[in-house]
């Protein structure tokens, strides 16, 4: 049986973002099931983000994207609804076992394609291109249930004594940051679940 | 969608980033100083009483060591967001962290507990009113050494610092921490450790390679 590997995970971050494509490659080189836990974002937790801290972010998010090669800056900030909206579709998609598709794909819209997928249209094509049924997507926003299964995520992070995201648990240890996948794989090799 | 909502949402974070690719300045200013027979510098914003700093420190003066650049030290004491109500979560994970970033040197951080944060006080002024240079350093990484990667006891700092810096006067030491913290926030720095690379910063602990980096895209090559 694979070991477990929760990956903590928001919309409106755009180092989780970054984060992704590594996250979900892992269960290639290793003997792990990821876990997508999507979180809602600290500025709609009552979390005060100060305007330097969201200027560097957006700053160093912009270089370390060239560094990895990711598309990056035509951004469209989803926060509110469309950051709601793409956690409840999230649920939906790891039910349909899409996780990974819609993820991606979402990330890629808000981050580098300025989709706003607080409307319709804009959800529509992230859910198309993620191989999902709209109808279904559509009525997974609504879905009061699965947002109880995000607000139930959120919790968790708070109880692990964690603020920000991405973050990943493995067993009792948690890596805060894309830059930490490096030392998470450290520890997943000496465990020996490298393949 | 509201006129203010596109604003907010969609075109100052674009802008933001639109932005942080123009570095004519750093540039420009970087092909002066060269020509001047000047070196760059990293200026290196750091606490002594954060594991971060620590780590951070180490590779730094490792990697700045390498080219043509000095590595200038800015200790401070006021640092973080305001009201910040995660700041002791911070504090706990950064020793957990500074860990795994040290292994990743080749170093043991083997302090379990957060330092004291007013002995880390004292110990800020001092350096802030040395004259900055190769002693300097050797004192701080010494100092560092001996408070992050040497058992968990208090160290006679005052005593190494008579033996690296001599009488060298410990005066005004406040006033230059002070003035470190606001150069600090006028350049967007709002916590440490944190590295100020002509014109562009980075958070010191996450991105050294990325610094060695723009030391070389600025022309300060490996020597």
């Amino acid at each position: 049986m694979s070991a477990r590997l929760d990956f903590f995970y928001s919309f409106r971050s755009p180092y989780s973002y970054l984060a992704a494509p590594r996250a979900f490659a892992l269960p290639e080189r290793f003997d792990v099931d990821l876990a997508f836990r999507g979180v809602i974002p600290m500025a709609m937790r009552g979390e005060a983000v100060p305007r330097a801290k969201r200027l560097h972010t957006l700053r160093d998010a912009a270089r370390e994207a060239r560094r990895l090669g990711m598309p990056f800056g035509r951004i469209h900030d989803p926060i509110g609804r469309g950051a709601l909206r793409c956690l409840a579709v999230s649920e939906h998609a790891i039910a349909a076992g899409r996780a990974r598709e819609f993820v991606l794909a979402a990330g890629r819209a808000i981050w580098s394609e300025a989709v706003d997928v607080s409307r319709d249209d804009g959800l529509q094509l992230v859910c198309g291109r993620a191989g999902l049924r709209w109808d279904e997507c559509a009525a997974a926003a609504r879905n009061e249930e699965l947002l109880a299964r995000v607000q139930a995520n959120t919790d968790e992070l708070v109880a692990l004594g964690h603020w920000g995201v991405p973050v990943f648990v493995f067993g009792d240890e948690l890596f805060w940051g894309q830059d930490r996948i490096e030392d998470l794989e450290r520890t997943l090799r000496a465990a020996g679940l490298e393949w | 969608m509201k006129g203010g909502q596109i604003i907010t949402r969609r075109l100052l974070p674009r802008a933001v980033v639109a932005e942080s690719k123009v570095d004519v300045v750093g540039r420009v200013g970087a092909v002066a100083r060269r020509k001047m027979g000047r070196c760059g510098t990293v200026e290196l914003y750091f606490s002594f009483d954060d594991p971060w700093s620590a780590v951070a420190l180490f590779d730094l003066a490792q990697r700045v060591g390498r080219h043509n650049a000095q590595l200038v030290l800015r200790p401070v004491v006021d640092r973080g967001i305001p009201d910040d109500p995660a700041v002791e979560l911070k504090r706990r994970y950064a020793l957990t962290d500074a860990k795994r970033l040290a292994g990743r040197l080749d170093l043991e951080l083997t302090r379990s507990e957060p330092w004291d944060p007013i002995a880390a006080n004292l110990l800020a002024e001092w350096v802030a009113c040395a004259p900055q240079g190769s002693t300097l350093t050797r004192f701080c990484l010494e100092a560092m050494g001996r408070l992050w990667f040497s058992g968990e006891g208090r160290p006679d700092l005052g005593g190494l610092w008579r033996a690296e810096m001599g009488d060298q006067a410990r005066i005004d030491g406040a006033k230059a921490v002070r003035r470190n913290e606001r150069r600090m926030r006028m350049r967007g720095i709002y916590d440490v450790p944190a590295a100020w690379v002509h014109g562009q910063w980075f958070f010191a602990h996450d991105r050294s390679a990325q610094i060695e980096q723009r030391l070389d895209d600025l022309g300060w090559t490996v020597a």
